[in-house]
């Protein structure tokens, strides 16, 4: 089953499951992928599959407007994504609490769902949730606008016409389209701050994962400080990227998370050398550096 | 299974099963990417998918889809694909896809002397 009508929309939607299938005590893990620069298969193949193999039936979806889920041109709010989800988890039958593990916006996302709909959820893991008890639309809007400057700016135009190559290029393009097409960017404005006193109360073990060098690493403490159950990792060396960057790590994170909690977490030991850093132009919302360059004659 | 049903009497040799996955690999292949570019591509088994097909990640969650629906239970793409990181499984080569079905698949029937 690879689509799904869920809230009114056309969602793009995969179930893996073990081999052999899933069983009435699998741990059922919903993941929730990040804003216009993303898609489904960042968690299908960083976690996704690692965490079917290992016995949970784990779905993972398009959001509205990503992906192959349709481009709607509203309903981009917060709660209409979380009414996308519902919708999503009724018409897949299921009826039982859910692991939601979310990746940058999709991880406020879950917090989010797990807040308004805590019957529903068995645990969140938040990937670099961008968390502020206050401005938490307007923080939203900044990263958009970001991407905006990056992806309007002429030296990206020409790189993305005769030298990025066809998947930066797709990818690029359809981001563009979300932005200019839908009311993404005010919908995103709009998203309402967390509440300090429901967050207090939040019923449910939360796991957050932040990168060191990430450019929101400022916002991880507050959120451990809230929620009452927050096991809180902080990753030496990586930024807001750590999904990709840590994948090896986290699936041993996530499988400690979701078999073996009484025990505890797996110490993390980098399975590389390099050491990963924000760049400049992203924290300073400047054009990148000089893209055409290589396929420019040399100036004097 | 179709694929003992197709394999005709005494079963397919190895190269026979190989050369009929990657016809059905490269169907679904071009209909995933749906893009001229594709359609007059010679597509083998050493094609890659990122440097020859230039293929987006979400285009292989879309291939694997097709894929797990034409083989089935036969064919565990989800324990294949939880053992590489999505770099990995992007700079393979259409080859190790096809070998892996043809593993995977079972055996054709014999019949006495093949």
């Amino acid at each position: 089953m690879a689509e799904v009508i869920a809230n009114g929309v056309r969602l793009h939607v995969q179930r893996l499951e073990p081999r052999g299938g899933a069983s009435a005590d699998s741990p059922i893990v919903v993941m929730v992928h990040g804003m216009v620069m993303d898609n489904i298969s960042s968690f299908y193949f960083s976690l996704g599959t690692c965490l079917a193999d290992a016995g949970c039936d784990v779905i993972c979806y398009d959001l509205r407007g990503h992906g192959r889920s349709e481009r709607t041109r509203g309903g981009y709010r917060l709660a209409d994504s979380m009414a996308d989800l519902t919708g999503l988890l009724d018409t897949l039958g299921v009826d039982r609490p859910v692991h939601v593990v979310g990746n940058s916006y999709g991880a406020t996302l879950a917090l989010a769902f797990g807040l308004e709909f805590t019957a529903r959820v068995a645990s969140l893991t938040l990937i670099e949730p961008p968390f502020l008890i206050e401005g938490l639309g307007e923080e939203m809007a900044r990263s958009l606008s970001q991407i905006l400057v990056a992806m309007t700016d002429d030296e990206v135009e020409e790189w993305l016409d005769n030298g990025a190559g066809r998947v930066i290029n797709r990818a690029t393009r359809a981001a563009q389209r979300l932005l200019s097409d839908t009311t993404i960017a005010t919908d995103m404005l709009a998203t309402p701050a967390f509440s300090a006193e429901a967050l207090a109360a939040l019923p449910i073990p939360v796991l957050a994962v932040y990168g060191e060098n990430s450019d929101i690493i400022g916002q991880a403490a507050g959120l451990a400080a809230l929620v009452p159950e927050c096991t809180l990792i902080v990753l030496e060396h990586h930024t807001h990227m750590v999904l990709r960057e840590a994948t090896g790590y986290l699936r041993s994170l996530l499988a400690w998370w979701l078999f073996d909690r009484d025990t505890p977490p797996p110490p993390y030991v980098r399975d590389t050398e390099r050491r990963f850093a924000t760049p400049e132009w992203v924290t300073q919302m400047v054009p990148p550096p000089d893209l055409n360059a290589g396929r420019r004659p040399a100036v004097n | 299974m179709s694929f003992q049903e197709t394999a005709g009497p005494g079963g397919a040799g190895r190269a026979e099963t190989e050369a009929r996955v990657l016809g059905e690999v490269t169907e679904d292949l071009r209909e995933v990417i749906g893009e001229e570019y594709v359609i007059d591509m010679d597509i083998t088994l050493e094609t890659t998918f990122s440097q020859d097909l230039e293929l987006e990640s979400i285009e292989f969650v879309a291939l694997a889809d097709r894929l797990r629906e034409r083989y089935g239970e036969a064919v565990d793409f989800v324990g294949f694909l939880a053992k590489m990181d999505v770099d990995q499984v992007i700079n393979m080569r259409v080859g190790e896809v096809v070998r892996f079905i043809v593993d995977s698949l079972p055996a054709p029937a014999t019949a006495g002397s093949a």
